[in-house]
């Protein structure tokens, strides 16, 4: 072993015993990989089922109940019978159900006379903007089949020559949705909260003053130290890959060498930001909200996790472009998903490698002109 | 003292924005010299220390540490050796595993760092468990592994910022034992300290007051010359200020020393008169380095 590598082994070696022993760091890498799946795994789930409708039946004909019927047939919709005398809006208000269904008298008369609308009204709790527009497309379809019953036949072939179909993700079961882009948000927590938190707190010691005398390169006491966060990074997206295969049942289509690259990319980035941060901060403190701020948030709201980036507003769309985590966000949904290889994510791994090593020139460049004289 | 100087400083100077640290000093030190940095907080002690061991860089002036300059960073931090006043060892390892660790930033085998660490501590009196995390170590014996640590790889010249603050009186005399023979293995120690009675071991002391070197001699000269004039030694009876009565009388100038006050004398007969009237019964005194330090500094204000 050379010798500037001998002091990168050791000062790795010297970090794996800080962080082995430091209850916090250990729990902080190991435990949120598993509190983020399980989390965004089995508890947030954007498939809604069994959404409650009230059902106020003014016209209790035939038609009208077998419409009812109808809605509930499917596991979309829970048909609660309500009494006539109440006011439909209180069963919103006091949360007895997500919706009201109201069937207006002549509803029965009118199935047969095509010309007349029939006379069908549905409230819906518009506070929950998300339920809501998947409530809205459910009742839709819902409601026209319902049409077909109450007026005994079978239902309609599509009205429009438009046929869909939802591809890589059949079901558009929101779980495979979201597992992919849980690796991003963890290597973002590790790569960039744990990094600036381990650089800092040299800083704070004193001890990096100490490194910094001796005949040890800075550059050596970067690799040394950030690689054990690296190899924690790693561990943190194998974790989530064994959970979305195993425990999920996401298909992964694409290249597992594509997929790793792309992670050692979005790693190195995540660090280098993470060392930067710590370098102008100097406190634990203070490095940990610019980490949250800067690492955690990013990757949780405007890397396309949730939130589609096409969606965002202008700004923050071309905002997005100098965010790591967008395009690893793409990447890993990729080759998850659609399996798709080079010749389909190049440019994202363009970008991905353009902003890794603007990040560590940065890092690397700012270490050295504070310390280096 | 030998021909080449082991630390030799010219015209430094060190600004930080408009506040200037370090002013223009210069000296040199030479080889198997304890050579001991005096002054207050602030007045650049640390700031000249942290240049030399290429931690910052001059504004101007000349530094060369042990044959090596700041522009050769990796030779002159491998001939130094530096224990800052910030407690640098790591708390959640042991003290095998700092020292194994300050050894590899060294650069050397695991073995020689072994061999060379049990002596250092064997010959601190080190008493503790060497598999003991350094958080459960007592002040004293922290400071033990940090100064083992700092001259593991036996280096030219080393660097001890108040390495003694806050370890008892036994462990500093032990301290004090290894700076002493590191000088007769001709390293050069360059030491600051707060405490006067480790000042007097030193060889040369410089002086230092708001960046500038005000005095740089040997304890014993610097007694000598600081004081032209005899001292003596008093008790004052309570509600007299001495040295307002000093200054009124023109008998000398008085500093409060504990319950007594030490007078320097410039007019004696005024001085006789001062003591009889106030009863004072004052006794001939030897200058100290702190009464040094006092005067000195007081006159650079």
């Amino acid at each position: 072993m050379s010798p500037k590598l001998r002091v990168a082994a050791s000062i790795a070696l010297k970090e794996a015993r800080h962080i082995l022993r430091d209850p916090l760091t250990l729990a902080m890498a190991l435990g949120m990989p598993v509190i983020l799946v399980t989390l965004f795994g089995f508890i947030i789930d954007f498939h809604y089922k069994n959404i409650s409708v009230s059902l106020f039946d003014h016209d209790k004909t035939p038609a009208s109940r077998s419409f009812a019927r109808s809605l509930g047939a499917a596991n979309y919709f829970r048909v609660l019978p309500s009494e006539d005398a109440r006011n439909p809006e209180h069963t919103l208000a006091d949360n007895a159900s997500f919706a009201a269904l109201i069937i207006n008298p002549g509803f029965g008369r009118d199935l047969d006379n095509p010309e007349d609308k029939p006379a069908i009204q549905l409230l819906l709790d518009g506070s929950d903007n998300a339920k809501t527009g998947i409530a809205m497309g459910y009742f839709q379809k819902a409601a026209a089949l319902g049409l077909s019953a109450a007026r005994g036949q079978r239902p309609p072939p599509e009205s429009t020559p438009l046929s869909t179909r939802f591809l890589f993700n059949h079901e558009l079961n929101s779980r495979w949705f979201i597992i992919p882009g849980l690796t991003v948000v963890i290597c973002g927590l590790i790569g960039i909260l744990l990094t600036a938190l381990t650089v800092a707190r040299e800083w704070e010691n004193g001890s990096m003053e100490m490194l910094l005398s001796t005949p040890a390169r800075p550059g050596a006491i970067i690799a040394g130290k950030l690689a054990p966060y690296l190899l924690l990074g790693f561990c943190g997206v194998a974790f989530v890959y064994a959970a979305a295969r195993l425990v999920f049942g996401v298909p992964f289509c694409g290249s597992h060498a594509l997929y790793a690259l792309s992670c050692v990319l979005f790693l190195l980035a995540a660090t280098a930001q993470g060392l930067f941060i710590s370098i102008v901060t100097r406190q634990q403190q203070l490095a940990m909200q610019f980490a949250i701020v800067s690492g955690l948030l990013p990757s949780l709201l405007l890397s396309g996790f949730v939130f589609p980036v096409a969606s965002m507003p202008e700004f923050f769309r071309y905002f997005t472009f100098i965010l790591p985590p967008r395009w690893f966000m793409e990447i890993s949904r990729g080759i998850f998903l659609k399996g798709s290889g080079l010749a389909d994510l190049w440019p994202q791994l363009l970008m991905q490698a353009l902003l890794c090593a603007v990040l560590i020139k940065l890092a690397l460049k700012k270490f050295k002109t504070d310390l280096e004289p | 003292m030998n021909e080449t100087p082991s630390v030799l400083v010219k015209n430094l100077t060190i600004r930080f924005g408009a506040f200037t640290a370090v002013d223009d000093i210069s000296f040199s030190v030479g080889k198997g010299e304890i050579f001991g940095f005096l002054g207050a907080n602030g007045a650049g002690k640390t700031t000249t220390i942290r240049a030399l061991c290429g931690l910052l860089t001059p504004s101007s002036g000349e530094i060369s540490v042990a044959g090596a300059t700041p522009l050769e960073p990796e030779l002159l931090k491998a001939r130094i050796g530096y224990m800052s006043q910030r407690f640098t060892l790591y708390p959640d390892l042991t003290v095998d595993e700092n020292l194994a660790f300050a050894g590899a930033l060294r650069k050397m085998t695991p073995g020689q760092a072994k061999k060379r660490s049990e002596e250092l501590l064997d010959f601190t009196g080190f008493s503790f468990g060497r598999a003991k995390l350094v958080r459960e170590l007592p002040g004293g014996a922290r400071q033990q592994v940090a100064l083992a640590a700092a001259v593991l790889h036996d280096p030219q010249v080393i660097f001890l910022d108040e390495p003694t603050a806050g370890v008892s009186a036994q462990a500093r005399e032990q301290f004090w034992a290894l700076i002493r023979r590191m000088a007769k293995q001709d390293k050069t120690v360059f030491v600051t300290t707060h405490y006067m009675d480790e000042a007097e071991e030193c060889g040369r002391i410089a002086l230092m007051s708001a960046g500038k070197i005000i005095a740089l001699d040997s304890p014993a000269n610097l007694e000598k010359t600081a004081f032209k004039n005899p001292l003596y030694e008093t008790l004052a009876p309570e509600g007299v200020n001495l040295a307002q009565e000093a200054k009124l009388s023109g008998a000398g100038h008085a500093e409060p020393a504990g319950l007594k006050w030490r007078v320097e004398v410039s007019n004696p007969a005024a001085w006789e008169k001062l003591c009889a009237d106030k009863k004072l019964l004052p006794h001939p005194a030897k200058p100290t380095l702190e009464d040094v330090f006092l005067k000195l500094v007081g006159a650079g204000k």
